[in-house]
């Protein structure tokens, strides 16, 4: 994909990143939490633009789970407020076993999508998220039985190595969809020639999703848009509208990149144009 | 075994949750969700090992409570700032 992309016009996928697993309402009381807060927020990006929605599972306290169960209740909600929008399940889960990562693969019916991990990514101190080679394989495996379509997740230069590893490895249904991170510690450093850089080094044929995390949200996405890719955003990468003012939704976040998206003169996918994107 | 620095809160700081949150004694506020779980030593995670506010105070647990493990200094998170 490239700026010839964004000058053929073609319609750009907006990602909401409803709630992630490290922050909580201890960061932003707008964040959602429980399986009817994510329900609501995922029909009001939907609403705003968004045509797939990235969740991780929560208890009411806010604490991580990778629970099945817990994962279906958020579904659920999710369909029965929302219109038509995608389900994409997070497999992220720093310290989790490799059972555990599995287990968000497993509602009924299985999430349309669901990210994978390309490789190592440092937290806090003393602590790594390892996604081994061998976990990837597996986590790839149960998502072709499955029929989920997988959303690789790039979190720097060494992970697009990862990414061709894996092409090699594994048979992976086109078109391949790369989502390209840029932030702090282990992320891309946040450049714009670090991006153009991870555009050229995408394999033939790829789709590709742009997220940045904190203040680098918005410049990201913008170049996303301008670079022919797809965008993500959401209360999990960026608590803040703009400077010192938290963001109140995550459809407020939507429905900015939704408009400039529009000025730019893209057209913002509906879930059943994401559909056809992404061959779902 | 749980850190001995965790307590879950309704409310502290001028902030109120419905349901109790884990809060650090030691740091004085609520914890993230993630690092909640190595409060607690879930999954493959342990207070003594992975968290560097433990590491930094772990000379002021209170005696019986646990034993001392040695302190290191703590720097910046990383990749965890959004
Ligand atoms: S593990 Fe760390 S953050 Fe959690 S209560 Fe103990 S010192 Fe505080």
């Amino acid at each position: 994909m490239s700026y010839e992309n964004y000058l053929a016009g073609e319609p750009v996928i907006i990602t909401a990143a409803l709630t992630g697993g490290v922050q909580g309402k201890e960061a932003t009381p707008h964040l959602p939490e429980t399986p009817k807060e994510i329900g609501k927020a995922a029909a009001e990006a939907e609403a705003a633009g968004a045509s797939v929605v990235h969740v991780h599972a929560r208890k009411d306290n806010g604490e991580r789970t990778f629970a099945t169960e817990r994962f279906q209740e958020i579904d659920d909600e999710i369909r029965r407020q929302a219109d038509d929008v995608i389900i994409q399940h997070s497999t992220g889960g720093t310290g989790a076993s490799d059972e555990d990562r599995h287990l968000p693969l497993r509602t009924d019916p299985a999430p349309e999508m669901a990210s994978l991990d390309m490789g190592p990514m440092n937290r806090y101190d003393h602590l790594t998220s390892e996604n081994t080679r061998g976990l990837v394989d597996s986590l790839h495996e149960e998502m072709v039985e499955r029929g989920i379509k997988p959303e690789l997740e790039i979190f720097n230069d060494g992970h697009m190595n990862e990414t061709y590893g894996l092409l090699e490895r594994r048979e992976l249904a086109e078109p391949v969809y790369g989502t390209l991170i840029f932030g702090p510690g282990t992320l891309t450093p946040p450049k714009p020639r670090n991006f153009i850089n991870a555009i050229d080094n995408l394999p033939e044929g790829a789709q590709f999703n742009t997220l940045g995390f904190g203040r680098h949200q918005l410049p990201f996405v913008t170049m996303g848009i301008l670079f022919g890719g797809h965008v993500r955003v959401g209360l999990e990468d960026n608590i803040y509208y703009e400077r010192g003012e938290l963001a109140t939704s995550n459809a407020q976040l939507v429905e900015r990149v939704a408009r400039i998206a529009d000025e730019l003169g893209r057209e913002v996918a509906t879930p059943s144009q994401a559909r056809d994107i992404l061959n779902l | 075994m749980t850190c001995p620095f965790l307590a879950y809160r309704s409310e502290a700081n001028d902030r109120q949750f419905d349901e109790p949150r884990a809060y650090c004694e030691a740091a004085e506020q609520f914890v993230q969700p993630m690092r909640a779980d190595i409060c607690n030593d879930r999954y493959d995670l342990s207070h003594d090992e992975h968290c560097e506010i433990y590491l930094e105070h772990a000379d002021e647990v209170p005696a019986g409570t646990e034993t001392g493990d040695e302190t290191e200094n703590a720097g910046q998170s990383a990749g965890d700032d959004a």
